[in-house]
């Protein structure tokens, strides 16, 4: 880079860039913008404005010069072709087994057009519709609800069903599309006048301008009456408390001040899915639109054979043949899922060959696994683990997990000593689980494997029956075998930030959970007849909280007291001078502010007052029910 | 100031219970080329720091630092290598570095503490102190002087006592010193301790006045109680919420565990008393490996109430 002259003046006659409407610009040409930075050597232009190489088409390429040398020129060229070779792999993606080329992916192609094409439940689409018109046939002028808020699982048809609707009544559909984001470091880097609007900002302003639009509306078609829907389908991800609270409060605004139909499309985050940033989402926003008055329609997942009816229609359109099996794995695996549904069709449908294998290893998993899989569709109705090559990753709760270890089902037979297993004997034989291996339930669950081993913990003697001593210990005893793999040796553990032995950390780690939870399956051999079971958070959390809270409080006091007690021990502190400093008086002459003598009863308000602190507090109300 | 403070013996003269290790301490003292360990048995004694008679030592416990205690001492000892004083004569004299508590220094530390002791020795004496030496690396072992200090006697902890109550003016009633001491289990701070609480709580002593017992230790005695009356997962549960009570207020699980078990060996048939050992020994060692001690407190308990069940159902049906 040092050596070649890193400059290549790409002049292009339309220099749409250099214009002042750079707010324009920042939203209109997303695809060029995002790749700019796989070149960065070619994007810097000498005066400053930005010049993105393009895609494109020979002609574009003929209005392109390059003043730099041979090489870099070559380069670029190279890169000219690259792409075009990168577009037409992409567009190999849309042809559909050597029948038919088509450019664009199935689930736009196949999209509702009609309300009869929804794949959604009847009832619902009605509903919808309903409110719509009612809205529509409203009078303008009075505030509040006119909001609807549609909550459901990703590809539940959500916004499809909404568009169709609007077709059928003939209505336009105002959307807040999202704008493509100036990232913060694209920012800094360009640093080129591109002013910076964060997301929320950009969505602020959207909704700004819909309730001016929503008031002038009336007066400016007049009686006419305005059929304009507003589809908000695409809320911006905020963090922190901050910028949620912006983000409620111009929700909130809209909702009670828009005199336009408004429909907010929200989609359903699976629990263990959303990690702590994206947890807000659904929930909170959920109750704070309704608390605004907003009316709510909850989407169910698409039933199985609603998809499969479609996936069958678009088959038949496309003249493929699949076979009804494998139509129906796709529809199970999909988990309710459409969208995903006919896109996993599409891909099959691209190369025949693959049908067959993915048939096979459908074919081989059964008779390998034996019944294991075929239980693996256990009582709770969702058939949605089968082991199949298609199909979105299937994600459990946390607490869906932990119920299904903790409750220990297991079939109820006895006589299933297969012949080619080793004997075993008598105490150690169990009966075979009514659920997935541990370890694929584990995955699925992915929480971490600290939390799973601290809440199997806290909450396995629950579930153990009263005489069951035994067991208690066994469960324990791997618990505490689990705790030592966690830790790790003394020496692994400092080493652990040195990436070469990460992998065999995280090694550890699943082994771990999986003697921990395989630890709770076998050794509650006597389960407590089932009940009602709260699961509680770990009350290790706390304590381990609250132990190193008074521990540097503790050690703080030894230093800054005395030099006499500085040289104590911290052991003989907590064990000797501190149970006797309740007689002799304070240690120190120092005055202290709460006495910190151990008794037995300090001890509980002690931990009552860092409860309330505590980190996980509110999962105490999570309960499971029996199932 | 707390007797145990006052008492503390200033220099290797006054030392009345060790006064053989003292005096050999003391020629030491005066040849001034070795590194020291001081490793002072079971208990914690009153000789830890008498032999400090020079005015430039500098005392510390780098196991409080947690994980990282192999930086403070590498760091503590180059900085003090750093910077010899010189003594009166003009020549340049040792800094000394007490390290208190060095078996509880995790394994990097000690081999980080082997290097930097063997570098910087010409400058720099040291001084570790430790309650078994076991814990401590044959390495760093065989670069020290090894003293073992016993625990004291009880009719040693006794001529303390009253060499103290002398001194305080206070009249001992016939045994009660020797009551003490014996509580005290040869633990001569614990006796001082409560001597003076005694002290505090009533004087002129009665005769048959008594220490109180230690809080903590009273209640790993209810536990104890607990455990042996009834075995069932729900007592377990009960005895973990007290386990974490004791924890929170920073008692060590080793402590605990340590008392937990004689506690049970007191009422314990003599035929379990092997078996309970040995587990209390395993759980003991996870509890070192592990990272959360009361999972193997809680399966040490389990063992127990699962082998005294059993015990109980063969005895008496």
């Amino acid at each position: 880079m040092g050596k070649r002259p890193p400059v290549v003046l790409l002049s292009s006659s339309s220099d749409e860039d250099d214009g002042g409407d750079r707010r324009a610009a920042s939203r209109g040409p997303s695809a060029r913008r995002a790749r700019a930075p796989a070149v960065p050597a070619l994007a810097h232009a000498p005066s400053g404005s930005r010049k993105k190489p393009r895609r494109g088409s020979s002609a574009e390429r003929g209005r392109r010069r390059a003043t730099g040398p041979a090489p870099s020129g070559y380069l670029k060229t190279e890169f000219d072709m690259l792409s075009e070779d990168f577009s037409e792999c992409l567009n190999d993606l849309g042809m559909p087994g050597s029948i038919r080329q088509t450019k664009e992916l199935w689930v736009d192609k196949y999209k509702p057009l009609s309300l009869a094409d929804l794949a959604v439940h009847k009832k619902k689409v009605e509903d919808v519709k309903k409110w719509l018109e009612e809205k529509l046939k409203a009078p303008k002028g009075t505030f509040g609800g006119w909001t609807l808020v549609l909550t459901g699982q990703a590809g539940v048809g959500k916004s499809a069903t909404v568009k169709a609707i609007a077709a059928e009544l003939r209505v336009e559909i105002c959307e807040w599309t999202t704008p493509v984001p100036t990232l913060w470091t694209e920012h800094m880097h360009a640093n080129s006048g591109l002013r910076y609007v964060s997301k929320l900002e950009e969505f602020e302003n959207f909704i700004e301008k819909i309730r001016k639009y929503s008031l002038l509306s009336p007066s400016s078609i007049g009686s006419q009456r305005n059929l304009t829907i507003i589809l908000i389908d695409d809320i911006p991800v905020t963090s922190g408390k901050a910028s949620f609270a912006r983000l409620g409060k111009c929700l909130t605004d809209l909702v009670q001040s828009t005199q336009l139909p408004t429909v907010i499309s929200l989609t359903q985050y699976h629990k263990s899915e959303s990690n702590d940033t994206t947890l807000w989402n659904s929930e909170e926003l959920e109750s704070l639109l309704q608390g605004a008055g907003a009316h709510k329609i909850a989407f169910n997942p698409v039933t199985i054979n609603s998809i499969k009816k479609n996936l069958i229609k678009i088959c038949k359109q496309e003249g493929s043949d699949l076979t009804e099996e494998l139509v129906h794995q796709i529809a199970t695996s999909s988990g309710g899922d459409i969208r995903h549904a006919i896109m996993s069709l599409q891909y099959y449908c691209l190369d025949p060959r693959r049908l067959n294998s993915a048939l096979a290893t459908t074919a081989i998993l059964p008779g390998l696994k034996g019944h294991d899989i075929v239980r693996g569709q256990d009582s709770d109705g969702r058939s949605s683990v089968i082991a199949s090559p298609c199909g979105r990753d299937e994600t459990l709760t946390l607490f869906h997990a932990l119920g299904k270890f903790l409750h220990n089902k297991r079939e109820p037979y006895g006589d299933v000593v297969e012949v080619d297993s080793f004997p075993v004997k008598e105490k150690l034989r169990r009966n075979p689980l009514k659920m997935d291996v541990p370890e694929k339930i584990l995955s699925q669950a992915h929480g971490k494997v600290r939390t799973v081993a601290d809440f199997l913990y806290e909450n396995v003697l629950d579930f153990i029956d009263d005489d069951a001593i035994d067991d208690a210990w066994t469960v324990v005893s791997y618990l505490s075998e689990a705790d030592c793999l966690l830790a790790g040796s003394p020496i692994a553990s400092a080493h652990c930030m040195v990436n070469e032995s990460y992998e065999s950390e995280s090694m550890t780690q699943l082994i771990a959970a999986s003697v921990a939870a395989r630890g709770v399956l076998f050794g509650n051999a006597h389960v407590s007849s089932s009940r009602w079971h709260t699961i509680r958070s770990p009350g290790v959390w706390q304590i381990d909280w609250s132990f190193r809270f008074r521990k540097d409080q503790i050690l703080r006091e030894r230093y800054d007291c005395s030099c006499t007690s500085g040289s104590r021990n911290f052991c003989d502190i907590v064990t000797e001078f501190k149970p006797f400093e309740r007689w002799i008086g304070p240690l120190n002459d120092m005055p202290r502010s709460n006495s910190l003598h151990h008794k037995v009863e300090d001890g509980s308000i002690l931990i009552d007052r860092f409860g309330t602190e505590g980190s996980s507090s509110e999962e105490d109300e999570d309960a499971i029910e029996d199932w | 100031m707390l007797w145990v403070d006052k008492y503390r013996p200033k220099t290797l003269d006054k030392v009345t219970v060790h006064d053989q290790v003292a005096q050999n301490l003391r020629k030491l003292v005066k040849m001034e080329n070795k590194t020291w360990k001081i490793d002072t048995g079971t208990r914690t004694l009153e000789l830890e720091l008498v032999m400090l008679s020079s005015a430039h030592h500098v005392e510390m416990n780098p196991s409080d630092a947690g994980f990282q205690d192999r930086y403070v001492v590498q760091e503590v000892i180059k900085e003090m290598a750093k910077n010899r004083p010189i003594d009166a004569k003009g020549k340049r004299a040792f800094k000394v570095l007490v390290l208190n508590e060095v078996d509880k220094l995790s394994r990097e530390a000690q081999h980080s503490l082997r290097r930097t002791m063997e570098k910087y020795s010409a400058s720099c004496r040291l001084i570790l102190c430790c309650n078994s030496s076991s814990k401590v690396t044959e390495a760093v072992r065989s670069r020290c002087l090894n003293v073992r200090v016993n625990a004291p006697s009880e009719d040693q902890i006794v001529q303390v006592l009253e060499f103290i109550g002398k001194k305080e003016n206070l009249v001992l009633p016939a045994g009660f010193a020797a009551r003490i001491a014996t509580q005290s289990n040869r633990n001569l701070r614990r006796a001082i301790l409560f001597f003076e609480t005694c002290k505090v709580q009533q004087y002129p002593f009665t005769s048959n006045q008594v220490a109180p017992p230690l809080d903590w230790e009273q209640y790993v005695c209810e536990i104890a109680a607990d455990i042996m009356k009834e075995q069932s997962p729900k007592r377990l549960y009960a005895v973990r919420q007290k386990f974490y009570e004791l924890l929170v207020n920073c008692i060590p699980p080793q402590s605990i565990l340590k008392k937990l078990l004689a506690e049970l060996l007191k009422k314990l048939d003599s035929d379990l008393k092997h078996e309970i050992c040995h587990w209390a020994a395993h759980y003991e060692h996870k509890m070192r490996l592990g990272s959360k001690a009361i999972f193997h407190l809680e399966a040490f308990v389990a063992k127990f109430m699962s082998i005294y069940k059993e015990f109980l159902v063969s005895t008496f049906g």
